[in-house]
């Protein structure tokens, strides 16, 4: 176990560093000039320069690279160039929000996908799992920009139940956690049906029912605890988009989250706040990713980690 | 499972029960956030105008843009040396210090210090030097006579004493406005208090515009101010239980040509272009008679707007005889590719256009970009053909910035690269000319002759429109869009 987490902090380590490197020299590639989108058209040349150096921008790509790098060794990510604000003070006011969507919209997910995908296997080709996969469907295929508003047109406008928008209470987190979570349901209560159909159709299901177990015994405790390590892997992944903030569903709901920040960073060219939030999108996927790997070994004892 | 579906039950009974308005409070859904609230760094629109309710200036514009008294009278000793009166209004700053003519000198002499990297400082460096006189006088001495000069006196006056460090007076404002900030949260939402009853105004950042409308209609904001496609102003307006008002606006929409292309730098092409767009049916059916056609960037209205120009007509029989002369068949078509944002509104327009260009033999090509890469574009002139507007214009002054020859990017936003001797004389003897009067005839001159060269097509001047609640009362629609309406805002007895 030991062994397996160095390996898996050191190749954790290279991919965040290789995605810093990366985003910082795109970023610095994709046409716009944050200095130009700070002072105006109207600048002056000189005026320009001063703030072009004052902020760093003068230095050669590279050497902004080194200094970047060297910052980051010491856990600074700098300063916002437009607010002049800390950017890890920054983000730490927007991860609270990312972190309790994604959550939401997790458990929106698992809530809704685990029966759905049930009752899909245990009915294969009947009524319940046509509806169930017509639902599954239906999730996929509505984008979030229109099905927030339509989640808005229902239960805020129509039944007064939940405030539009904003992040105000729990109420507000209904919808959006909906919203995102709809979707996600939609690939897992998928995945819970096949891999449950693949399960359902082994030995030990045959012979745990001839034990004479009750079906619902049969499905928890033998069938859903095998069905559930392709389930997980696609859970972990989604995790970490989810923590990497869902732009589209923030920008509906007007929810203050990394996802929000990282787009208004790009539209203003704002290179620390952009490579903060990239920094926690890469970690936040490394981490979930490796959970994940190791959930694996709790869910099915016979997978070791760290054996090669 | 069922722990789960029970808690969930819970926090959504918990969490419902509709969103109770507090009654001091009236909210405006605004579509961004303001970016800082320190009068010498804002220059995005929204913090324009919340800083124009925190901080006073000098001078504002009457109705016609002239320049009118606001916190001083000023008199013109000579051309370049200006005495400063300051009046008894709006004299206390929010932390009760008194302002003074060392603010208001401390708060000028800081952004012409190249170190504070202001934003406003080019605007200024024609001051030469401030002198206090007393506590309410003092002198601006120019380095040229400018009779814009007092135009130019519009940055909010901060205390010497906060101008210590940016970032205090960013977080902090300490200005002598009509309102005081009381919170500006992480996701950009600002309660501001009325300095004179402590009525609370709040400002809610809503991106996307549908959702905003929703709010409106919700009772979760009380206030839209522009910022929303036509066709959701018809929505509300036919709904009958919002107020909407409508004023006309000053803000210049149009399509810029690149005069060192080919094909943009021949007059009888952009001649072409201007007569083959129908405003008037884009401003009827697209815009839903939100704007007036426009004929030049400053209104007419204005006190240097040319009210005597000939409208350009949609004539496209005129438009393909020019295509024709200008040597263009349909063998051989006109192929122009036009520039503009990711904007949804501003690429329908572009679309709407590409097909009234199409009707008259021209193959339009429509390519959007985010902003940053639009705009990095347009200056440096990779374009043939864009749209933009200029907003908030205020004094023609703007006429060397955008159409001089000398005045390229980055000197200026000559980003077609037009070049007349004509208008650079013009624009010459306009700023020499000793008064406003006498500047007046030669602006409308350079007017005339742009519209007869056509670096622009004069699109519309767009309206401002306010959509309010029923129980909102007292919200006048300033025409540059400020939120200045929000100082005599009333909650009426009709709120639900």
């Amino acid at each position: 176990m030991a062994s397996f987490l160095i390996a898996r902090l050191a190749s954790a380590l290279v991919v965040i560093f290789g995605v810093v490197c990366t985003v910082f020299l795109l970023i610095h590639l994709v046409p716009g000039d944050p200095v130009e989108l700070m002072l105006g058209e109207s600048a002056q040349p000189a005026d320009r320069a001063a703030l072009r150096e004052a902020l760093g921008l003068d230095r050669p790509l590279p050497v902004q690279l080194g200094v970047y790098l060297e910052r980051l060794a010491h856990l600074d990510l700098g300063q916002s160039l437009h607010s002049q604000r800390p950017v890890a003070e920054v983000l730490a006011a927007r991860l609270p929000a990312t972190a309790e969507l994604a959550v939401a919209a997790l458990l929106v997910a698992i809530v809704t996908a685990l029966p759905l995908g049930v009752l899909a296997a245990t009915h294969h080709n009947g009524a319940w799992d046509t509806g169930a996969m017509g639902f599954s469907l239906l999730g996929v295929s509505i984008p979030n920009f229109w099905m927030g508003p339509l989640l808005i047109l229902v239960f805020s406008i129509g039944l007064g139940w939940t405030p539009v928008s904003g992040r105000s209470g729990l109420a507000s987190l209904i919808l959006p956690a909906l919203t995102l979570g709809t979707a996600l349901a939609a690939i897992l209560a998928r995945m819970v049906r096949s891999s449950l159909l693949e399960v359902l159709n082994e030995d030990y299901i045959r012979t745990a029912r001839a034990k004479g177990l009750s079906p619902a015994a049969v499905m928890w405790r033998h069938a859903l605890r095998n069905a559930w390590l392709p389930v997980i892997t696609v859970l972990g992944l989604q995790l970490g988009a989810l923590l990497g903030g869902a732009v589209v569903t923030e920008t509906v709901f007007s929810w203050p989250g990394v996802g929000s920040l990282m787009i208004e960073a790009i539209q203003k060219r704002d290179y620390p706040v952009v490579q903060g939030c990239v920094l926690v999108i890469a970690v936040a996927y490394v981490v979930v990713n490796t959970l994940t790997d190791l959930v694996y070994g709790w869910i099915d004892p016979r997978i070791r980690l760290g054996d090669a | 499972m069922s722990r789960l579906l029970a808690f969930f039950i819970l926090v959504f009974v918990a969490g419902c029960g509709g969103h109770v308005t507090p009654p001091d409070r009236v909210r405006l859904g605004i579509a961004s956030p303001a970016t800082t609230l320190d009068p010498r760094f804002a220059t995005d629109a929204t913090s324009s105008r919340v800083v124009r309710l925190l901080y006073r200036r000098l001078v504002d514009f009457d109705p016609a843009g002239r320049p009118v008294p606001a916190l001083a009278k000023w008199e013109a000793i000579t051309p370049t040396h200006y005495r400063l009166r300051l009046g008894r209004e709006g004299r206390v700053f929010s932390d009760g210090s008194r302002l003074t003519a060392a603010d208001v000198k401390a708060t000028y002499a800081s952004v012409l210090d190249p170190a504070t990297a202001s934003p406003h400082r080019t605007t200024l460096t024609l001051i030469e030097r401030i002198r206090v006189i007393d506590d309410d006088t003092l002198d601006f001495f120019i380095d040229r006579p400018d009779p814009l000069f007092p135009a130019y006196l519009v940055l909010g006056i901060v205390p010497a004493h906060a101008l210590a460090g940016k970032d205090a007076l960013n977080e902090q404002p300490m200005g002598s406005g009509p309102f005081e900030l009381e919170e500006w949260r992480d996701d950009g939402a600002m309660l501001l208090r009325a300095r004179s009853d402590g009525r609370r105004v709040e400002l809610v950042p809503v991106k996307d515009p549908t959702v905003r409308t929703l709010k409106l209609l919700r009772g979760e904001i009380d206030l839209l101010q522009n910022d929303l496609p036509p066709e959701l102003y018809h929505y509300l307006d036919a709904r009958g239980t919002m107020r909407l008002h409508r004023r006309r606006g000053s803000n210049f929409t149009y399509l810029g040509f690149n005069m060192q292309d080919p094909a943009t730098s021949d007059l009888r092409v952009r001649q072409a272009v201007a007569h083959a767009i129908d405003r008037t049916r884009i401003i009827r059916y697209v815009l839903h008679g939100g704007a007036r056609r426009a004929e030049a960037l400053l209104p007419p209205e204005h006190w240097a707007g040319n009210p005597d120009l000939k409208p350009i007509q949609y004539d496209p029989a005129l438009a393909r005889r020019l295509l024709h002369a200008a040597g263009y068949s349909a063998r051989h078509p006109l192929h122009l590719v036009y520039k503009t944002s990711t904007d949804p509104f501003r690429v329908r327009l572009a679309t709407i256009i590409q097909h009234q260009l199409k009707e008259v033999g021209i193959d339009t090509e429509v390519r959007s970009y985010d902003w940053g890469t639009f705009y990095g574009d347009i200056k440096a002139g990779r374009f043939q053909m864009y749209s933009l507007s200029w907003v908030g214009i205020r004094t023609p002054d703007v006429f060397r910035y955008v159409f001089h020859s000398t005045s390229l990017p980055p000197e200026g936003a000559n980003r077609g690269r037009y070049a007349s001797a004509e208008v650079d004389r013009l624009i010459g003897q306009a700023e020499s000319a000793p008064s406003l009067a006498a500047q007046a005839p030669l602006y409308r001159r350079i007017q005339q002759q742009l519209h007869e060269d056509l670096p622009y097509v004069p699109l519309w001047y767009e309206d401002q429109v306010v959509v309010a609640r029923a129980s909102i009362r007292g919200y006048r629609l300033a025409a540059d869009g400020n939120y200045d309406g929000l100082i005599d805002v009333r909650r009426g007895r009709a709120h639900q």
